[in-house]
């Protein structure tokens, strides 16, 4: 199982990430309203909370998806007063999304390497690319994570089970989140041997000084995998601890609807 | 904070190595989820290209004259450019269904301007024009999120209505020689358009087979979420497709016009569909992701020679819209068939793994390097 050793003390990573009172309105609904949090490096951070908190809005504010009405994003320090798609992946902010995750026409390493492909030769806006160093470069990427002998990485990934594409889809994250990476239930669609795998993938990527955020809805997953846990409700921090200074019963309560008295 | 780097195996009872020599599977089955539906489909197609020009070879060996390969060539230009076009929108999951209108509009206009001022000139503003249209289409299919389908389908009839009221409807006859000289003469012994042709489809085929923009058009025809994700600007990419097909829309419609000295409305006519039927029958899917201009290649070839060879056969000609809507009824069943047979292969595979793995633990007497791994992944029997 995941190691519990060292988790919950805190941590000295540097902050990498900075949200502070960012604030989101869909229309008239506030999703997201004076939320802040911090991200460190090589700390897990887990988002919990019911169906409609704004854990996903949060998420796709980070990644640049959405702009927030108000409230400041820093990276490494560094204001962002816009964030775009592109900016953020460029900051070496990354998310792996619930599903849709992997074009599965293409195969495993040409997935890790999508949007990041090397080039051998340019043409003006034309790049061509180096098929073999790409190849060569998105295996080393996988066969950090998964056992290479084992993954038929020429075929489309559609071929593949549903564990190994989970796990490129994290393979194409680390190769491009040096700073941040986000999971989005990553475990909402494996089996038991494979959330395992994957909760402990999440520990290793936190372990080569990436700042992780998990979001889940899944209890056990959350207490086996998180340094601090974050709550939302009604798009509001209600609790932010580290494992810790908290009990299973606490976060179970914070992330149903009742409220805490 | 973690343990020393260790391998963690992601995998269940459903994965498939790759074939070992001793596979005991039919033929059949070994042959067909290996290659993919596109190898197969591009076999059909030489196969029935190579029977049919077999035959003519043996009947009407005049057939493979010169001239008449040359004349054959001509004739693919029109639909080869733009198929051309067609077929990275398709494999980007998008479609230009408005191609034909815009085919008549610029024949036309440029037809029109060529008496207005220099013929050269009127000649190669079509490209420029195409490239307009094109991007309209393109602005509006990313401004209006409604299917391609639909917002192409609309400018076809706005594209088709414009050219006939610039000219009341009226035929454009003979052209300036200037205009004309591009789809007339010969560079080398082999006529313009296809020398224009070939460097289409190359440049075509390399911008797809060895680009980042084309990886990155397989990935969005993939899936565009995934694509994004990845910091690919998608919607960058497909306004350029589709400026891409209209510039190449825009030439086809200049070299028909100057190949024949004059421009008229019903030029364009069934263009769109023959573009989309040859695409499709080479391959591409329309869904997107799948593909390859290799393919389309075959489909156009094999289009032109059954029209040529229907002709040689003295059968009435409007067969041949009923030749190769045929071939493409084929084509689809056939794929829809050799699907469930991959499916099938794949529970074949399935099955013989675990089986394998079910003996390997039963002997387990050399407990092996990662096979600790493996056999938590086996589930109870």
């Amino acid at each position: 199982m995941v190691a519990a050793a060292g988790r919950g003390s805190p941590t000295e990573g540097a902050a990498v990430v900075e949200c502070r009172n960012i604030t989101k309105l869909f229309g008239g609904v506030q999703a997201l309203a004076n939320v802040s949090l911090t991200m460190k490096a090589g700390e897990v951070v887990c988002l919990v909370g019911d169906n409609g908190a704004g854990k996903t809005t949060l998420s796709k504010i980070l990644i640049g998806q959405l702009q927030p009405e108000a409230g400041e994003i820093s990276i490494n320090g560094v204001d962002q007063s816009r964030l775009t798609p592109r900016r953020a992946l460029e900051l070496g902010i990354t998310i792996v999304p619930q599903a849709l995750a992997l074009c599965e026409n293409l195969n495993a390493t040409q997935n890790v390497m999508l949007g990041n492909e090397a080039v051998s030769l340019r043409i003006g806006p034309f790049r061509f690319i180096d098929s073999r160093r790409n190849r060569t470069a998105g295996l080393e990427w996988l066969k950090e994570v998964i056992d290479l002998d084992r993954l038929d990485y020429k075929q489309p990934v559609r071929m593949l089970s549903g564990g190994q594409r989970q796990a490129i889809a994290i393979v194409r994250a680390m190769a491009r989140g040096t700073t941040a990476i986000i999971f989005d239930e990553p475990t909402a669609a494996l089996g038991v041997h494979q959330t395992e795998a994957t909760l402990e993938l999440v520990r290793k990527v936190a372990a080569r000084n990436v700042a992780v955020m998990v979001i889940s809805h899944t209890l056990p997953d959350v207490m086996a995998v998180a340094d601090r846990i974050v709550a939302l409700r009604h798009g509001e921090v209600i609790m932010d601890k580290p494992i810790g200074a908290i009990n299973e019963d606490e976060v179970a309560i914070a992330m149903s609807l009742r409220t805490i008295r | 904070m973690s343990d020393e780097p260790r391998r963690v195996a992601l995998a269940d009872k459903t994965e498939f190595p790759r074939p070992s020599s001793d596979d005991n599977l039919n033929l059949w089955s070994r042959l067909r989820p290996e290659v993919g539906t596109q190898a197969v489909r591009n076999t059909g197609l030489m196969i029935v290209l190579g029977g049919l020009l077999l035959s003519l070879a043996i009947t009407h060996p005049i057939f493979f004259s010169g001239t008449n390969i040359q004349v054959l060539a001509t004739n693919m230009v029109m639909l080869g450019i733009a198929c051309a076009g067609m077929t990275l929108l398709m494999i980007s999951g998008n479609v230009d269904l408005s191609v034909g209108s815009m085919f008549a509009l610029i024949a036309v206009a440029t037809a029109l301007l060529s008496f207005h001022m220099n013929g050269y000139l009127a000649f190669f503003l079509g490209i420029p024009m195409g490239a307009v249209l094109g991007l309209v289409n393109g602005l509006f299919v990313w401004r209006v999120k409604i299917s391609p389908l639909i917002i192409t389908l609309a400018f076809a009839g706005i594209y088709l209505g414009v050219a006939e009221l610039i000219n009341a409807g009226n035929y454009v006859p003979s052209l300036p020689a200037s205009y004309a000289y591009f789809g007339q003469n010969y560079w080398f012994g082999v006529n313009i358009p296809i020398w224009i042709l070939g460097v289409v489809a190359l440049s075509t085929h390399l911008l797809l087979s060895r680009t980042t923009q084309g990886r990155h058009i397989y990935a969005v025809g993939g899936n565009r979420e995934a694509a994004e994700i990845t910091g690919i600007r998608v919607r960058r990419l497909v306004i350029g497709l589709f400026i891409r097909n209209g510039a190449l829309i825009g030439l086809a419609a200049i070299l028909t016009a100057s190949r024949f000295d004059s421009a008229s409305t019903q030029f364009g006519t069934n263009l769109a569909l023959q573009a989309v039927t040859a695409v499709i029958l080479g391959g591409v899917a329309f869904t997107g992701g799948e593909g390859s201009l290799f393919g389309v290649a075959i489909a156009v070839t094999l289009i032109t020679v059954v029209q040529a060879a229907l002709i040689q056969y003295n059968i009435n000609s409007f067969y041949s819209d009923v030749t190769s809507g045929a071939l493409l009824l084929v084509a689809v069943t056939l794929d829809q068939l050799t699907h469930d047979q991959r499916e099938r292969y794949k529970t074949i595979r399935g099955l013989r793994e675990l089986r394998a793995r079910e003996q390997a633990q039963d002997q387990s007497a050399t407990p092996g390097s990662a096979n600790s791994v493996q056999s938590g992944n086996l589930p109870a029997r």
